[in-house]
């Protein structure tokens, strides 16, 4: 067996294993269906680069690279996109928290108010 | 609605210490006063409303900007239209809140700041480190905002509806964009702002090296907004005033 091959055969057993482990934590609802797809599509996608180690090895003799640092830019790339896609929903999740932290304190006000009156 | 048009509004951090002497000071002289505790974990809330502040509890820590938001905001649900930012350390007297009010009278103004520089030039009671730091600030809202405002950080302001309805859903939380990009998106949206010299209680505490650290992320700020703009935005002033008026 070829050294691309035995990468590929690696790979792949790894991607089939993202899937796996994936779905069943989108079961047991550990993940929402909008991170669940995220991170099935990167599963799908080391499964199919392995399929394809051949045709992915072949982009790396344009520039030079070995099959298996091309496969390493890529996924390097594909968890940085996930990092900064992770930053904004926490970003995002942080102004909610905020303005339900705001609304909560001045609703408290208002009933703390209305106890008094009564 | 309970009535009245000005409102003192106290963002206080673990200040149980002094937050009871500022609220008695502002009741005193017939301020309504309102205390945003934020989360804080010693007495500052109770201490507030036994003085006779309204008192709202933040459950999370927000930071000043935060705690200003939910003043700003209880200020409109609750029919005020000016309301007096004041610190909770003491460092701003109760007796100065008139002239604050009596420059916005005078000169229609949206946003006063009160200030310990009036006379331009003078860095009284603060290190050279943070006059410089302020200088730079004050420099980004003259070219930004074509406004000449001595004090950007001063947290001793006067804001008045429609500017007030705006911060109450747009103020930015984080450090320095409650006082210093404030003003300038205010003044680039067409407020009038004005300032005028107050005195202020020399602080307690304050040492060189926070001093240093602050003046430094000042700068870092001052340089983020001249790279990447504002982060908030507001309804510009003609905007917003037809829409106060209709509420």
């Amino acid at each position: 067996m070829s050294t691309t091959a035995k990468q590929a055969l690696v790979l792949a057993v790894g991607g089939l294993l993202t899937v796996g482990v994936v779905m069943r934590l989108a079961r047991r609802r550990l993940l929402t269906t909008r991170y669940a797809l995220g991170w099935l599509g990167v599963g799908v996608f080391i499964t199919v680069a392995a399929v394809l180690m051949p045709f992915v090895g072949r982009l790396g003799e344009i520039a030079d690279i070995t099959p298996t640092a091309v496969l390493l830019i890529l996924s390097s790339v594909t968890l940085l996109a996930i990092t900064v896609q992770l930053s904004i929903s926490v970003s995002l999740l942080q102004e909610r928290l905020r303005a339900t932290a705001e609304a909560n304190a001045l609703l408290a006000g208002r009933v703390a108010e209305l106890e008094q009156r009564r | 609605m309970t009535g009245g048009r000005l409102v003192a509004v106290v963002p206080a951090y673990n200040e149980q210490a002094t937050v009871g002497g500022v609220v008695t000071s502002l009741v005193g002289h017939g301020i309504t006063t309102v205390v945003i505790d934020d989360a804080s974990s010693d007495h500052t809330g109770s201490v507030a409303a036994a003085a006779g502040a309204v008192v709202i509890t933040l459950p999370i820590n927000l930071g000043v900007g935060g705690a200003l938001r939910t003043g700003w905001r209880w200020a409109v649900d609750h029919g005020y239209d000016t309301a007096i930012q004041v610190d909770g350390d003491g460092q701003h007297l109760a007796d100065e809140v008139a002239k604050l009010v009596a420059a916005a009278d005078a000169q229609g103004l949206d946003l006063v700041i009160g200030t310990r520089f009036a006379d331009g030039g003078s860095h009284a009671g603060v290190s050279w480190v943070r006059w410089g730091a302020m200088r730079v600030l004050a420099g980004v809202i003259r070219r930004g905002g074509k406004v000449r405002v001595t004090d950007p950080t001063s947290g001793f302001r006067l804001v008045r509806a429609p500017l007030l309805d705006q911060f109450a859903t747009e103020f930015p939380p984080y450090y320095l964009g409650d006082t210093f990009e404030a003003v300038l998106v205010a003044a680039r949206r067409g407020y009038r702002i004005g300032e005028v010299g107050v005195a202020m209680q020399a602080r307690q505490g304050g040492t060189a090296s926070a001093d240093l650290g602050a003046s430094v992320r000042a700068m870092v700020r001052a340089l983020t907004v001249l790279l990447t703009g504002t982060s908030f935005d507001i309804a510009p002033r003609e905007v917003a005033a037809t829409r106060h008026r209709r509420t």
